[in-house]
């Protein structure tokens, strides 16, 4: 049965149909599917799989990212209500618009994504000052900050993530916290990430997914070995 | 002496005359050019006329832009600030649909012509046709009834509107929005605009499923452009790709002229119009931030032969310049259109 579950709700997801999605999460709970199993078996394996046809490249649009995403967001925060136990938190992420930024879109997709995954997300919003980057990714132990820039002069302003590295740096916080970006310019460009000293950068919001829980694995294993 | 508007008629009969038209989209670089701020620069219609002439004069490509910046039009519609940088473009700060009732509310204008917030683009309109009219073709940037909603009241509710919000609530944003495209279109045409940049981002399958596309961007485009008919006219998805929809635009909508995005094969956009229409071979501009001249050339090189070897009815482009983009790039990318465009065999 959890087969059949699966494969409906993934057709509905491609089909960016919410009301379809819900209704085949709903009837599978009533039919004695676990809120549990609904989360782990359906929705994060759905992401993973639609992560893995971007990576092949599988062509796709942002309509389809925005509704995976909220799909995946809204079922989860559904399901987690009915949880038996409170699921455990894999990681900390903050997440902004740079500074002079003030678009939403793409940061709404990713943070929608990131809590369907168990990972806690701290939404600092648009126009975001570098400092205020570093100090809330510390007041919450925060292991990615990711920044959004959607014009190429927040994307490679000096105030920007080029600030953010520059307070990593100089506070010594490097192991401890990755920086990630993404928007319309670094799809343009593949390598600006390597210009504004990024860690890593994600082609569209649901990629970020991948690129953000390799850089949250990294930092616990740096903790793992600093003791 | 062959004008840049000879250019642009021969190349959309499929023929060249010295080289392919080559359109430079440099907006913010005015204030640079003027030793302006860009909020002063964007403040008066004469600065960026003069500033266009000049441009078009040292760099020597084919078009100048009455376009200040795309939040203009959620201006003319009531937004009351905007944001400026001091290194790239201005942005809406505050959108004026906050909430679905706003929509309820919003007012086309009546008379664009006659609304303060055109003055000063009627004013640069004026400069440009009495400098350059004729001569030159002079470019207005209109966004889609599709797309315009993005300025009005960003970019992430009007996708949750268009993806999950009520059907009523959308189509009405969109007749408005149509509405107020019907006659922005008419007041550039009569403050002598020649081309007709029609931006429907959210009209390219990068953005939307091809169902929506089918669905609700053709019957828009339809509706905005049927009034005012499609002399002149542009089809620009902005940044996103173009070919998958090309085909189904000349068929449905009928439009002469094609914008394929910086991402699209310009080959292949070229065998799909097939002699239909005009297309461009448009670079990825923000590369141009960071190569060297002779990578410009290369890249440029690679587009306009690219687009040549399937027909003449072609022209060069770039898409919004960022403003750090060095002037010895500018010129080398100018210059290598002009040298590849010539001859069909490069």
């Amino acid at each position: 049965m959890l087969d059949d579950v699966i494969k409906a709700y993934n057709e509905a997801v491609l089909d960016t149909d919410r009301t379809r999605a819900l209704q085949i999460v709903s009837d599978a709970v009533a039919q004695g599917v676990s809120p549990e199993d609904i989360v782990f078996k359906v929705v994060i394996p759905g992401l993973d799989l639609m992560v893995k046809a971007l990576s092949e490249g599988f062509d796709t649009n942002l309509a389809q990212h925005f509704m995976t995403s909220q799909i995946a967001a809204n079922v989860t925060e559904k399901m987690l209500e009915l949880f038996q136990s409170p699921p455990e938190i894999i990681g900390h992420v903050v997440i902004g618009s740079a500074v002079g930024d003030l678009h939403t879109l793409g940061k709404r997709i990713v943070i929608g994504c990131l809590k369907a995954q168990m990972i806690e997300v701290i939404d600092l919003g648009v126009n975001v000052p570098a400092e205020r980057f570093v100090s809330e990714a510390l007041a919450h132990n925060a292991q990615v900050i990711g920044v959004s820039a959607m014009m190429v002069h927040t994307a490679r302003g000096e105030n920007g993530a080029i600030k953010v590295r520059r307070l990593l740096k100089e506070q010594g916080l490097e192991h401890k916290i990755k920086l990630v970006v993404g928007g319309a310019p670094f799809r343009y460009d593949p390598e600006l990430y390597k210009v504004v000293q990024a860690d890593a950068w994600a082609e569209n919001g649901v990629s970020a997914l991948k690129v953000i829980m390799d850089c949250i694995q990294e930092v616990k294993n740096n903790d793992h070995e600093h003791g | 002496m062959t004008t840049s508007m000879d250019r642009l008629a021969a190349a959309a009969n499929g023929k060249i005359i010295d080289h392919i038209p080559v359109f430079c989209n440099l907006l913010d670089q005015g204030a640079r050019e003027l030793g302006l701020s860009i909020e002063d620069y964007f403040s008066k219609g004469e600065h960026v006329a003069e500033a266009q002439i000049k441009m078009q004069k040292k760099f020597g490509h084919d078009n100048v832009w009455s376009l200040f910046y795309v939040g203009k039009e959620a201006e003319l519609f009531g937004c009351k600030k905007i944001r400026y940088a001091t290194d790239g473009p201005p942005n809406v700060e505050d959108y004026i649909i906050q909430n679905y009732t706003d929509i309820e509310c919003l007012q086309v204008p009546d008379d664009l012509s006659a609304h303060p917030k055109f003055a000063e683009t009627a004013k640069c309109l004026q400069i440009l046709k009495r400098e350059v009219g004729g001569k030159v073709p002079i470019c207005a940037y209109l966004t889609a009834s599709m797309s315009l909603p993005a300025i009005l009241m960003g970019m992430e509710n009007w996708m949750e509107l268009l993806m999950i919000g009520p059907v009523e609530v959308r189509d009405l944003l969109l007749e408005k929005c149509s509405d107020f495209f019907r006659k922005e279109i008419e007041a550039y045409r009569n403050a002598g605009a020649d081309i007709l940049v029609y931006a429907d981002p959210y009209g390219s399958t990068d953005i939307i499923p091809m169902k929506l596309f089918k669905d609700l961007s053709l019957k828009w485009m339809k509706r905005d452009l049927e009034p005012g008919g499609l002399n002149g006219v542009v089809y620009y998805v902005g940044g996103a790709r173009l070919n998958s929809v090309a085909d189904e635009v000349i068929r449905e909508v009928g439009i002469h002229a094609y914008y394929p995005g910086p991402l699209d094969d310009v080959t292949e956009s070229m065998r799909i119009i097939n002699d239909r229409a005009l297309c461009a071979g448009v670079i990825n501009d923000i590369k141009l931030l960071d190569w060297t001249p002779g990578q410009v050339r290369e890249e440029v090189r690679r587009i306009v032969q690219g687009g040549l070897q399937v027909n003449n009815k072609f022209f060069f482009g770039t898409v919004v310049m960022p403003y750090g983009i060095p002037e010895e790039n500018i010129k080398a990318m100018i210059l290598a259109a002009k040298e590849f465009g010539r001859t069909t065999d490069g």
